[in-house]
């Protein structure tokens, strides 16, 4: 099960997978030029990526990629931070665990675009909104993975440790955390990929630049196709990084544990 | 004092200072009205939200019921199609292959950033929302569904072929029964999804539902509404998935779960 967690999306892209999207794309083309035949309503692949050609420069793609990117990694930077922090204190810590806990439960179910409006009353229309909406997005499934991986851990491997004199900070930086690494890389992957999902609507809150603003400016100055453009590559970015997330921890925190 | 006292005791403690200072802090003038109403100011909104309703006269309980009939539907609608659909592509392996990559990319797709295409399509009505929530529904179902049948015991599939079991037969007595856990547990898993999916959705025309309701809030600097939203959708989704993981572990107590990572 722990493994499957691991696996890349790029090992299940193959012949098969290719002739499939061909296959889809084909379908898509011809539907949209014979049976809709109006571009404002469903544009064909082809027409999309004409569209896209024609009002998208180098430039203003890139600058909103960038845009996008850098509010992404800088929310989940501080959620990673944060939510791993927290959750090995809590999850070492049986006091803390017990404080916390009350806190923490009462805001996990609460809908991270739920806090959109709050963002905007705290930090204003700015940077620092977005940010938020995407940390609080990608934080608690950080939190909760590396809490249940502390938790988690088998009494056997702490107590096997404690025979060997390894003792409180030792025992937690060298046994505790180690084991609990695998839970807190899933918890990773997993807020990672809920962080595109949540940019988005982070970007409908006024924002003049990024992936989720190019959409819904293409909808207003009604080119379809650009929004399907963006809608794609948003997708196809989302997939990249969970693939490249997905290859480093293959690396570097399954090894020594299996 | 002994472990359940304790566990019970600190958590208690912990929450009524933090509630007190919370309130105290804002009575004191240290926090403002405007960015953190105090707890006796949401629980008074919350009374006016019931009884008076805002905006003017839409009450709680029609908000609620809103959202939760907009999630009911997305997810239904998900339910009908990803389920045969599903049960169809875990069948055949050469299906399954076609539809791998196309599935991964599709549930990589943000769902909220098909808000313009749903508006172009279906307007700014209910159906765009309904759209929206089954779409992020779906594919989170269908996948789920694959799964559920790919990891059928092949053993048992070759003892039930042995005794002359095949085609519809085998389907429905085996490979169902010992798909259907996996199939719930993708239910609950999307629904969770949904409920994620609802609070975007609901940011676009309209004045009814919990969705739009904190964002209305917001506008007019009510955010004490905007908290006693954001407090009852939470409550919501705690009291769906635990409620709906309950269900399933009276459903079929014989199976472990499988653990929802995407959701917090």
């Amino acid at each position: 099960m722990k493994d499957f967690h691991f696996q890349s999306i790029s090992k299940r892209i193959n012949l098969y997978g290719l002739m499939g999207i061909l296959m889809l794309l084909m379908f898509w083309e011809l539907s949209a030029r014979w049976i809709w035949q109006d571009i404002q309503v469903l544009p064909s692949p082809i027409q999309c990526m004409d569209m896209a050609w024609q009002v998208l420069t180098a430039q203003e793609l890139v600058i909103h990629i960038a845009a996008s990117l850098s509010r992404i990694l800088i929310g989940f930077t501080f959620a990673a931070v944060i939510g791993v922090s927290l959750g090995i204190a809590v999850g070492w810590y049986q006091y803390l665990g017990l404080a916390f806990k009350p806190i923490l439960e009462l805001l996990r179910p609460i809908p991270p675009l739920a806090w959109i409006p709050m963002a905007i009353v705290w930090f204003g229309l700015g940077e620092p909104s977005k940010w938020f909406v995407i940390f609080l997005g990608s934080f608690f499934p950080i939190f909760t993975n590396a809490w249940r991986g502390m938790v988690g851990i088998p009494p056997v491997i702490l107590r096997a440790a404690q025979t060997m004199d390894a003792e409180g900070f030792e025992l937690l930086l060298k046994v505790a955390i180690p084991a609990a690494l695998p839970d807190i890389a899933t918890g990773l992957r997993v807020a990672f990929g809920l962080a595109f999902g949540i940019l988005v609507a982070a970007e409908l809150i006024a924002s003049d630049s990024g992936l989720g603003y190019m959409i819904m400016q293409s909808r207003e100055t009604s080119r379809l196709g650009v929004a399907i453009f963006g809608i794609l590559l948003i997708g196809f970015l989302s997939m990249l990084a969970d693939d490249i997330l997905a290859r480093l921890m293959k690396k570097f925190v399954s090894r020594g544990r299996y | 004092m002994n472990n359940k006292i304790k566990s019970l005791l600190i958590p208690l403690i912990v929450l009524t200072v933090f509630l007190l200072s919370w309130e105290l802090a804002s009575f004191w003038g240290y926090l403002k009205p405007t960015r953190f109403p105090a707890p006796s100011k949401l629980l008074m909104s919350f009374l006016d939200l019931t009884f008076s309703g805002y905006p003017a006269d839409v009450t709680i309980d029609q908000h609620l019921l809103k959202t939760i009939e907009r999630i009911i539907i997305g997810f239904l609608l998900s339910v009908c199609l990803g389920v045969p659909l599903g049960l169809l592509i875990g069948g055949f392996q050469a299906l399954d292959r076609l539809t791998s990559t196309i599935i991964a990319f599709c549930r990589s797709i943000a769902t909220l950033s098909l808000l313009p295409l749903a508006i172009v399509w279906f307007g700014t009505g209910e159906q765009s929302k309904i759209f929206l929530i089954a779409y992020g529904c779906f594919w989170v179902m269908l996948s789920n569904v694959i799964e559920a049948v790919k990891q059928v015991d092949p053993l048992m599939m070759k003892a039930a072929k042995t005794m002359d079991t095949d085609g519809i037969e085998l389907f429905l007595k085996v490979v169902l029964p010992s798909a259907l856990p996996r199939i719930f547990s993708g239910m609950r898993i999307s629904l969770g999804v949904g409920f994620m999916v609802i609070v975007g959705a609901e940011m676009i025309g309209t004045v009814i539902g919990l969705g739009s309701l904190i964002m209305e809030a917001r506008t007019f600097y009510r955010t004490d509404i905007t908290m006693v939203g954001m407090l009852i959708l939470g409550l919501m989704g705690f009291l769906m998935t635990t409620g709906l993981a309950w269900v399933e572990k009276k459903l079929m107590p014989w199976q472990q779960q499988v653990h929802d990572r995407t959701s917090p």
